[in-house]
Order: C-alpha cells, then structure tokens, then sequence
C-alpha cells in the first residue's frame, strides 16, 4: 500500500519516486475505463497521445498494441505519464468522474511504456535512411520529439545540447522525486535507437550561429531552447548572498550538488517567491534538504494557484507553509546575507486577472519572516544571446521566436522553432506537440512543399 | 431472520444451502465451520471403494484453474479433481462425527461405484454411518478410471440400473447426480427416477476448456505439459445450470424434487433456482472465492426477500417462475417496444450509440458537440445492446418501454 499512498506521505529522499504501476494495478484500473466513443482525453491531449485508444487497446489485452499507439504518438510518453498536470489535461476530461472518479491515464501511460521497456518492446521502427541531414538546437522535450519524429522518417537528425547531458527541462527542471534521471535517461534511449545523434556541451555560440548551420550541410533546422533565463525580482535585497532562482537550484540538485544545497537552506527557514509547481518542487527539496520553514509566498488565492494539485498537494504534506495572497516587497539583509523577507497581503484590484500589476495591498497586513534563504520561482524567460544567434529570425516583444502557428516556420527559410521558446512557458506534453508539428512542417519543407 | 427450512425428499433442512460434493466437503472438520455459518447440509465428497491396487485415486497437480474475466477473479472454474482420495475409512469417521455433531444439518453420502457391488456396498456403508440421504455421482467429467462418472450419467440405461442397485440395497430417499454434458436431460432423469430416484441433482460441471497457454500451447491447468478438457464450473455455467432445472421441473412425468447447482454466488442466483423448481442449492466454486461466509449473505438475503415478497415458507417459493417459462413460438409478437433514455443522468460516454451502430438497428444517432444520444423510436428494435453497455445502472439508464401500435422494425434496404 505504500507506494500508492506515496504521495500524501513525506519524502523520505531526494530520490524518493513514486512507483509505477505493476500490471495487475494497470488492469484493475484499466478496468474501470469507459472505453467512451469519441473519448474526450483524447481530445484533451496537446500531444494527441489518444489514452482513449490505449487504454482500449489494454483492456483488450493488446498490450504491445497500447505501447505502439503511445510511443508513435508521443515519443516522452513515459515522461509525459509522471510530469503531466493530467487534472488539468486527460483527467479533467475523463468521464468515468460522472460516476467515481477519473481514471488515473497517467498512471497507466507511465506503466505501458515501462512496460514495453520490460518486456524489450520497441514499438518504432525506422524508415530507411535518407541522407538529408536535419540540425536541432535544444534537448528539451520539443527538440527531442521533433528529432525523433524526423529520425523515424529516415533523416539524420544532429542534436546540439549545451548542458552536459540530454533532456533539457526535464533534467534540468525537475527534481528527482519527481522525474527520476533513470527515467529521462531511459526513454531519450529510445530516441537515440532511432539514430538520433545528440552532442552534449555544444552550445550554438556566435552571431548567426544557429542560421549558419544552414550553410553547413543542415538542410532545415528545429530551434527548441527553451526559456534559460530566470526572471529576477527587482525589489531591496534582491542581489544579496543566499538569494538564488529556482532553475539555479534544481540545476544543483541534478548536478547532486547536495553540499552546496545543505550550505543554502538546512536549519534555516527558506522563502519561495512563486505558486506553480516549480514552486512547490523547489519548497519539496528544500523540505528534503532539512530547511526549517518553508514559506511559498504567491500573489494568487490558494484557489487560484498555477501549481499542479498534486505536486500541491505533495508540498502541503511536507509540511510546506503556502502564503496565498502575498508579495514579498524587500528582502532584509545583514552583512550582505539574507536574514529575512517582509511583505504585504494582496488583493487583486480586478478579479480573476492575475498579473502582479493588478495585486494591490491590503492596508494592515504587512507581515516579516525570518530566512535564511529566498529562492525565486517565478518562472522564465528566453536567453538574452538568442538574437544574437538568429538574427534573420523575428522575435516577439517578449523576446519569443515569432513564428507562422500552423507551421512554426521562423522567418528564415528552413529554421522552425517550437516549444517555451515560442509560447513562453508551456506544459511538456505542449512541447512535444510542437516538436511533432515542427518534424511534420520540416518533413513537407524539405519534400519541396509548403 | 425468517425460518428458511424447507422438506426436500422427506428429509427437513434447516436451509435450502448446501456444500455440494466438491472440495468444499472433502472433511467433517471444514464442513462443520461451513453450517456453523448457515449452509443446511453437506453433500459430503464423493465416497468410493478404494481398492488400493489398481483404482486408487491420485489427484492431478494442479487440480484447478481460474477462469478470470477483466479484474473479475474466478468468474468461472475448470477442474480435474477425482472423487476422494481419502479412504473410506476416514470418511466414515468424519460423517459420524458430523451427524453426532449436528444432527439437524444433514449429511448427504455422495458415491461412486465402479461395480454394481460396489455402488452396493458404498449405499450400505453410508447407511451405516447414518447419512441422511444419498446422491449418486454419475456425472463427474473427468472420471480417470473407465466406466465410471459421466460416462456412466450418459447412458439412460445404466443410470436406471445404478439408481436400482442403490435403491434394493437402501431405504434411504435417494438423489441421483445428472450431467449437463447431454443432449436432453430430462430423458435421462425419467430412468433414474424408473431406477427409483427420489430426486436429481443438477448439475454437474460442463465439460470445458478454460484457457490455453500461448507459450507452450497447453490448456490449463497444466498438469505437467498435459491439459484436459474437464469439469467447468462457477457463475459462468449459471445460466446452464438455471436451464436444466428449470427443463426438469416442468417435465410432467417427472415429478421429482430438485436439488440446484450451478454457479450460485448471491441470495438471487439462489432464489432464481428456488424460482425454477429447485428445492435446495449447493455451491462449491462461489465457496473457493468467498469462503463459508458467503452462505451468511444467502440466508440474510432470502429471508429478507421472503419478508418483501410475503413468502411464509421457502417451499413457497419454489417453482413460482415456472408458469412464466414458454416456448418462444408462444410469444405476442403484435406487441413492440423501444429503448428509452433518462437523458437527465446521461454522462455521455457515447458507448450505447456505437453498440448501436456496430450491433443494432442504428437507431441512435449521436450529437458530438453536447455528448448526447437520440433515439428514433420507430426504427429501435430493442436488441437492448445500447442497455448493457450503458455505464450507468442501479436504476438502469436504458429502459424497455411498450410502443402501444408499433410495427415491428426491419432495416431498410442497403445503400451500396
């Protein structure tokens, strides 16, 4: 019974994963699918992963069937089972809620692609080779899928990834109780199995770094770098010592740079500016790290909060102090070292608009904390050099890669981009969605199409 | 609770519930946890002779094998269990001490011979250990030893003659046995009850497959790479079971008590064998996936049910659907139907318009945008598949509703 109730009880490690379903807990909840006509989680899936047909597809006992329609769909099915916010998603549409509750799909697409991985059934064939030689810049999931979409049509797919090792976001992003790096590990090998070639510390650097790649042998180009940036907070105290942003600290926890972390927040009380579920992942590691109190402090109600319920509801078991409706205006500092925050209750001045502009305070309930450390999770933004790096390609006000919807063509011939790059911050499985439109966009480019 | 006792061949059972002659009655001990528990009487594990040379029974192993339907666990069961493997000797004991233990449950002597000696000497010893009744088991379908079981069931001849043996030898009332795996039963029912029957017993298990294994390409269970086509039993064989009883009871010239076995699981598989001339039930498989408290439920739930129905006795109760059973060529086929929807509590699964449209009459037509299914009443001829489909019961969504004037519906031609 443990590992079902894993998530509202405490994490125990850093590496303390949900486990997945065994095959007789997939069938039982399998079972209880409507299996409905036109099935709504299917419609509600970005990545059209269609858990309407594999959990039909399960329920019949067609098991290498139900791995086939997942990984053809989705190649970070797996992934997308353990990190999608499938409440918002698949869940929310599920209709077997009418009379329980949803059916767990994430779950259940965790298992069958770990299943298949098991069982050693790889679903993907590959179409002979083609010779055409297609560059992606980015590892993240929607480089990794438009690779893999482009490899399994026979086209010799260069991946170049600046970090140290594949999976951008998903290794970077998110904690290992989360997304164990095994995991992530495992299914970018069956993107690889596909002939993709992925060369690690090698950041396109340079002007027109990206677009010269045109000229050297690369016939199209996918551009998914996602957003490297963390926004900072310009409020008092934001450049003092033990002031960090969530991305340099989950880069930490997987670089296992545990010491540095213990040194940041053990035995102190840490405040997370944010409400989403990098918040709350980065108050979990906190928790794991032996912080004291850890405060979530977030403009949003407790209603209103972006983060996923689970991943919410994982901090409000461990013990995670959530702050609706409040801003932090100063971080106070001693000796350039953080000593705590002080704040003020919030109100929205128009209901349900939820920008920091329209937050307005609430007269009489400024309030102070005690930190020892603050951590900025507020998300995002595209790395300053992208310009620089494309500079034929037309950028949005934001800093995005502006780009025709229906083809996520740039303004350059031949380079499209998809992903956080050209939505700002999405869901993962609507970054695989992106790498698959972006391969099926190159796939008629280079066919001479348009 | 309401007095559930019922006279069944003379002889009074406190209720209509029994172990029937299985591994549920193999020994005194298990059986006496089962009527303490609220099962009637035992028809206690087929007793034989046992002459230790060449005819000593041996069990398979594996004896058994599930037969699961989705996460459903044991909705049905095959078999290749012998009668017992325990001397007489001990058996004999085990029944004495349940009749000095419980002498109001009753102990039925469940034999097999392999002689007619033997079936007269097996009739005698159960006398003497004072059963209160006996059943001839002529109808296991696994027998391993020539001649013996349902060999013996499907031949009306020997079935009379058996049933003589035992019926010169004892004054004992006396059951007889009977396998479904025959074309008509109710023919050989009349030559046991010539014989001298005094009651059936119906049924046995169906002979049947359960499964084949993908990776050896052998039926379960696998007894050493061997499989077998052999007893079927559990809720899957109820309708079975349910149907032979029901063909006995209204055979006329039969006129014998019934005993009723056959996938009995809930008070309502028990009431409906009552329903179709069955004056008590035995159960085993339903036994295995509930153990003894199973039968808690049955007693709860006929009383219960007697209480709702104004039934005083269970006796009342039997044979009341028997009248209600007809030929198909008797039906009205002046009056029609068609299915009818509560919209109201529709989820929109949409799963009633696709058994409709692959299945039915494609009366159904369904609305993508609202998720919800309308019915051409006209064209519906309530095949009722959208009903079973239907996730939402308990009361059922789909309902059957008269057409007061409706003409049968028969598809138009196709548009090829």
């Amino acid at each position: 019974m443990e590992k079902t109730l894993r998530r509202t009880n405490l994490l125990k490690s850093l590496f303390d994963v949900e486990e997945g379903y065994s095959l007789g807990q997939a069938i039982v909840e399998a079972d209880r699918c409507l299996l409905c006509h036109e099935a709504p989680c299917n419609a509600a899936c970005p990545a059209e992963t269609e858990p309407g047909t594999f959990i039909r597809k399960l329920c019949l006992k067609n098991l290498k069937g139900a791995i086939r329609t997942i990984k053809e769909n989705n190649i970070l099915g797996g992934i997308c089972g353990i990190v999608c916010p499938t409440d918002k998603l698949c869940e929310e549409a599920c209709l077997a809620t009418e009379i329980d509750k949803p059916i767990n799909i994430g779950k259940l697409q965790r298992f069958l692609v770990e299943y298949g991985w098991q069982i050693g059934f790889n679903p993907l064939i590959k179409k002979p080779a083609k010779n055409i030689k297609v560059a992606v810049v980015g590892s993240g999931p929607a480089g990794l899928t438009c690779a893999a979409y482009l490899a399994e049509e026979g086209y010799d797919v260069t991946v170049f990834e600046s970090n140290k090792k594949p999976g951008g976001i998903l290794r970077y992003g998110v904690p290992p109780f989360r997304l164990g790096e095994d995991f992530v590990d495992r299914e970018i090998k069956d993107i690889i199995a596909l002939g993709v070639k992925i060369k690690c510390n090698s950041p396109i650097k340079g002007k027109g770094a990206i677009e010269i790649l045109l000229k050297e042998g690369f016939e199209a180009v996918f551009v998914g770098t996602g957003l490297s940036s963390p926004y900072k907070l310009n409020i008092p105290g934001a450049h003092l010592k033990n002031v960090i942003t969530s991305t340099e600290l989950l880069k930490d926890v997987r670089a296992e740079n545990q010491e540095k972390i213990s040194e940041l927040v053990k035995n102190k009380n840490v405040a997370i500016i944010g409400g989403g579920s990098v918040a709350m992942d980065v108050a979990n590691t906190c928790k794991v790290f032996k912080a004291k109190k850890v405060y979530c402090i977030a403009l949003e109600s407790m209603q209103e909060l972006p983060a996923d319920k689970d991943d919410l509801q994982m901090a409000i078991d461990n013990y995670v102090i959530i702050k609706p409706q409040c801003r932090v205006k100063e971080i106070i500092g001693k000796d350039d070292t953080v000593i705590g925050v002080k704040g003020n209750e919030t109100e929205w001045k128009v209901p349900g608009l939820l920008i920091p502009s329209n937050a307005e305070d609430v007269p009489g309930t400024e309030f102070s904390l005690e930190a020892g450390a603050v951590i900025i999770a507020i998300g995002s933004g595209p790395d300053s050099q992208l310009k620089e790096q494309l500079p034929n390609v037309k950028f949005t006000e934001r800093g995005l890669i502006q780009i025709n919807k229906d083809t996520l063509a740039t303004a350059v011939n031949g380079i499209y981009a998809g992903g956080d790059i050209v939505r700002g911050p999405v869901l993962v499985v609507d970054s695989v969605a992106d790498g698959k439109k972006g391969a099926k966009s190159i796939i008629k480019f280079l066919q001479g199409g348009k | 609770m309401r007095d559930l006792s019922i006279e069944f061949c003379g002889v009074k059972f406190p209720t209509p519930f029994l172990l029937s002659a299985s591994v549920v009655s193999n020994t005194a001990e298990m059986i006496a946890r089962g009527f303490e528990k609220g099962f009637g009487g035992v028809s206690y594990k087929t007793l034989c002779v046992q002459s230790y040379d060449d005819m000593k029974i041996i069990n398979p192993s594996p004896r058994t094998h599930a037969y699961n339907y989705g996460s459903k666990k044991l909705v049905g069961l095959q078999n290749v269990e012998s009668i017992t493997d325990r001397s007489l000797k001990d058996n004999i004991n085990d029944i004495k001490w349940l009749k000095k233990n419980y002498p109001k449950h009753i102990v039925i002597g469940s034999i097999m011979g392999f002689s007619k000696d033997e079936w007269r000497d097996l009739a005698l010893t159960c006398e003497d250990a004072s059963v209160d009744m006996l059943e001839l088991n002529l109808s296991c379908p696994h027998m391993a030893i020539e001649g013996s079981g349902a060999k013996v069931g499907q031949v009306p001849e020997l079935v009379k003659e058996v049933t003589h043996v035992a019926r010169n030898a004892v004054k004992l009332p006396i059951l007889v046995k009977l396998t479904p795996n025959v074309t008509d039963m109710t023919e050989v029912a009349l030559y046991a009850k010539e014989g001298g029957a005094d009651g059936i017993t119906a049924i046995n298990t169906v002979a049947g497959l359960s499964g084949i294994g993908l990776d050896d390409f052998v039926p379960f269970p696998n007894v050493f790479g061997k499989g077998a086509i052999s007893g079927f039993s559990g809720p899957v064989v109820k309708p079975i079971g349910l149907r032979f009883i029901a063909e006995l009871a209204m055979k006329k010239e039969l006129g014998l008590p019934l005993s009723g076995v056959g996938g009995i699981e809930t008070w309502i598989d028990a009431v409906e064998y009552l329903l179709a001339g069955a004056s008590t039930v035995q159960m085993t498989t339903s036994v295995i996936r509930y153990g003894h408290r199973v039968v808690e439920d049955m007693c709860e739930g006929l009383s219960d049910f007697m209480d709702e129905k104004g039934f005083k006795q269970v006796k009342d109760i039997v044979g009341k659907a028997l009248p209600n059973i007809h030929e198909t060529s008797e039906f009205d086929l002046s009056r029609q139907g068609a299915v009818q929807f509560d919209l109201d509590r529709c989820i929109g699964c949409g799963n009633c318009y696709r058994a409709c449209q692959d299945a039915g009459a494609q009366c159904i037509t369904w609305d993508s945008e609202k998720r919800r299914p309308t019915v051409d009443e006209t064209k519906c001829y309530t095949c009722m598949a959208c009903s079973f489909v239907c996730p939402i019961d308990n009361p059922p969504l789909i309902t059957f509703k008269e057409i007061k004037g409706k003409k049968p519906y028969i598809p138009e031609p196709s548009k090829l």
